[in-house]
């Protein structure tokens, strides 16, 4: 388990280093003490997703403000979380979830000993009523003012002598209260009983369909580095760089369409207050800052994935946006493209140049051009609110620049490292100090981009995307290339929702342009597992809410298929691969 | 001694921050200090603002010659000068490489100040240089410099007590000629 553990101890630095060179410095620990007050160490678990990781990133600092001593433990499913908890339990009192845990019972999941707190900032809707209505061990982190719809507590819980409140026992009291019940018997009145459990029996039936309307869709809130940001804002450590974790962990959710479009520019236009607060003083000619510090800029720019660190060609071939506008795939697209560029008056050459290394002169209005193209060739919303941060002399990055890379990092299938090295690097890869780290990632994400461009390419040309009735389907063959890289559920996801928007611009039926995607993909072909996952359908005014979840949990039931919902993304699961067929056929039926 | 000692040292050095929490007077072996009220100045030693500024909790005010006009002043005259000039902190150098990496948001056109520190440092390096020069040439027993500051000592002092020895040695064998004569060509 030592290997799985990074211990962070909150010493700085420079406390470090005197103790790498033996030299004491006596007063060190005292002043320690003084400023701040001893702490517990806190169990830190963190599941593996860039908003989580920023959320990460800010806690961490906030911790090492305070000399809070924490381990940090990433968790990549509920299994892991379950044998995390069991091996740290005894050690730990205070527990804080990253994007896991709050969307099922988790003291049910848990079974903590009864002094064990849980702190839980998860952007994973529905939240559990039983997670939101305990106050003792359960401690939710989420704005007030996120839509959350959690239904009364009145419907779903019964507090009188006779119902097990359900909150923290469960049902296994049932024998305590004898006397009272039996006082009632005496009481007689058979008709008040029999009217009471009918009471009871409606009281059940619309809590049932309360609890059912409420759990039937999954979407996500407020993302959690913008949370745990607000959480240092309100204790006034918010700095720079937290700002722009912050950003990271917003663009990360709009880079994976976890939320809608509105409230995307609603927390850019929050985000955008922190940043011009952080960055005013750079207009001050008096007090210019030094160029090492972060600047974060408000930005419109393109969607061209990692256009700064490409060529602009390339970006453009392994954008979502370009390429499923431009329908690239195909033969007429490439030629769509040639018009396009000419239109743009940039000359293949530079194009097809590294962004660094392109004409100046061409450069300077760059954006307004591929603007003004863009509009003439239906991409009208190219332009994007985003980010970028800029230090040094030549690092400049676009927000979801970083967020691709650090999902690479996260998920590199090409060495045979534990999840849990994978997950060290990217969470490295955020600080500024580790830009090697974030240039490898930025490699690892080209390919990546590739990879998705030409799977999807593959996928539409060879008509494998299928119209099942309620939805597409789609199922990567074992031995396609890349698939290895398919096998981890973001990059499966961003698959998912490329190959969904590519399918709908490129097909002609109405009818298949309004459904949702169900894609598989192998797992590991030595077990004979599968990984599926279901997104909702790509519409302009998509809520992206997720109604997989429950449907895949009950087509498994009904089929007794063996799955594995191991994922915090409940539309995300293992299958074997013998039960593809019956599950699917019983997916079909549910949804029809 | 290592150059990260002489760092060492060079965090004693008393430098004003303005913290932004209150704490009562610390009893410490080097010395009291605070106590600490938001927003008012305090002195305390170089590590221990850095701890606090790493941790947010204060903000440095740089000392009052790390400013740019003072130092363009003390850069012009050590290049005029062809003695070592005094220096305006003993750990000049130390001071504002720690500070300007730890706290260059604190620091009024930190660039500006960090190119003239260099240059200034630059210059006192290469006159070193120039006088070590011409002290091996010249044979001399012994020499005086003033105004040195200890990481500059520091900088020199391996190499050149290494460069002596070599010289003794390459003399001393050329005093015994019959050892060179040994050898065969």
């Amino acid at each position: 388990m030592s290997n799985k553990e990074s211990q962070g101890s909150a010493n700085s630095g420079l406390q470090a280093r005197y103790q790498a060179s033996n030299l004491f410095r006596p007063n060190t620990p005292l002043v320690d003490q003084a400023l701040s007050r001893p702490a517990e160490r806190v169990l830190l678990l963190v599941a593996p997703d860039v908003d989580a990781l920023c959320a990460c990133k800010i806690l961490q600092s906030l911790f090492q403000c305070d000399h809070v001593q924490y381990t940090l433990v990433p968790v990549s499913g509920w299994q892991e979380l379950e044998i995390v908890f069991l091996e740290h339990k005894e050690q730990f009192r205070y527990f804080v979830l990253i994007n896991c845990g709050g969307n099922i019972d988790l003291l049910e999941t848990l079974q903590p000993q009864d002094e064990a707190v849980f702190f839980i900032c998860d952007t994973h809707r529905p939240v559990d009523v039983v997670n939101v209505y305990n106050d003792t061990q359960i401690k939710l982190l989420i704005k007030q003012d996120d839509d959350l719809e959690i239904p009364a507590y009145d419907d779903i819980f019964r507090d009188d002598e006779e119902d097990e409140d359900g909150e923290d026992s469960g049902n296994e009291s049932d024998g305590s209260e004898p006397s009272g019940k039996r006082r009632r018997f005496d009481e007689g009145a058979v008709e008040r009983r029999i009217e009471r459990r009918r009471q009871r029996r409606e009281w059940e039936a619309r809590r049932r369909e309360i609890l059912f309307d409420y759990e039937q869709y999954e979407y996500h809130g407020t993302s959690s580095a913008m949370m745990m940001f607000e959480l240092a804002w309100i204790m006034s450590k918010d700095s720079n760089d937290m700002l722009w974790w912050a950003i990271v962990g917003l663009t990360d959710q709009w880079v994976q369409d976890r939320i809608t479009q509105m409230k995307y520019v609603t927390d850019v236009g929050t985000l955008q207050r922190h940043v011009s607060r952080h960055n005013h003083r750079n207009e001050d000619e008096e007090n210019t800052l030094s160029i090492d510090c972060m600047r974060i800029a408000f930005e419109y720019d393109v969607r061209l994935s990692l256009y700064q660190h490409w060529s602009l060609y390339e970006s453009i071939c392994n954008s979502c946006y370009t390429t499923s506008a431009l329908k690239l795939w195909s033969v007429q697209g490439q030629k769509r493209l040639q018009e396009f560029l000419a239109d743009m008056g940039l000359p293949l050459k530079q194009v097809k140049q590294k962004f660094n290394s392109m004409d100046i002169s061409l450069k300077e209005n760059l954006r307004e051009m591929i603007e003004e193209s863009s509009n003439k060739f239906g991409m009208k919303d190219i332009r994007v609110q985003t980010f970028s941060a800029q230090f040094g002399f030549k690092n400049k990055f676009l927000a979801s620049d970083v967020v691709f890379a650090v999902i690479s990092l996260l998920e590199n299938a090409e060495k045979d490292e534990s999840g849990t090295d994978n997950f060290i690097k990217a969470l490295d890869s955020l600080s500024r100090s580790n830009l090697d780290k974030l240039h490898t990632g930025l490699e690892l994400a080209k390919k990546l981009l590739r990879a998705i461009q030409q799977t999807v390419a593959s996928c539409i040309c060879t008509n494998l995307i299928l119209s099942q009735g309620p939805f597409l389907y789609c199922y990567l063959m074992e031995g396609t290339p890349d698939v290895k890289m398919f096998s981890k559920p973001v990059s499966l996801c961003l698959l998912c929702k490329y190959l969904l928007k590519s399918f709908v611009s490129s097909t002609k039926n109405k009818r298949c342009k309004m459904l949702p995607l169900v894609l598989a993909a192998p797992l590991d072909v030595e077990k004979g597992t599968v990984i599926m996952v279901g997104i909702p359908p790509e519409v302009e005014s998509s809520d992206k809410k997720n109604f997989f979840g429950r449907a895949f949990e009950k087509a498994a039931e009904s089929t007794s298929s063996r799955t594995l919902h191991n994922q915090f993304d409940m539309s995300v699961i293992e299958l074997r691969t013998e039960d593809r067929s019956k599950f699917l056929d019983a997916l079909i039926s549910l949804l029809s | 001694m290592d150059a990260s000692e002489v760092e060492f040292l060079a965090e004693k050095e008393m430098v004003t921050v303005i913290p932004n929490f209150s704490l009562d007077k610390v009893y410490l072996i080097g010395g009291d200090l605070g106590p600490f009220n938001p927003g008012l100045p305090v002195q305390v030693p170089l590590w221990m603002a850095i701890n606090l500024k790493q941790r947010q909790k204060c903000r440095i005010v740089p000392p009052e010659w790390m400013d740019v006009e003072k130092l363009e002043q003390i850069r012009d005259t050590e290049r005029r000068e062809e003695t070592f000039t005094p220096m305006p902190n003993p750990h000049y150098m130390e001071l504002t490489k720690l500070l300007l990496n730890h706290a260059s948001d604190n620091i009024p056109k930190a660039d500006e100040i960090r190119t003239l520190v260099k240059d200034t440092w630059d210059t006192r390096i290469a006159k070193l240089r120039l006088s070590a020069d011409s002290f091996v040439r010249e044979q001399e027993a012994h020499a005086k410099l003033d105004n040195l500051t200890l990481m500059e000592i520091n900088t020199i002092s391996t190499f050149f007590t290494e460069s002596l020895n070599h010289m003794y040695k390459l003399r001393t064998s050329l005093q015994t000629p019959e050892d060179g004569q040994t050898q065969e060509y």
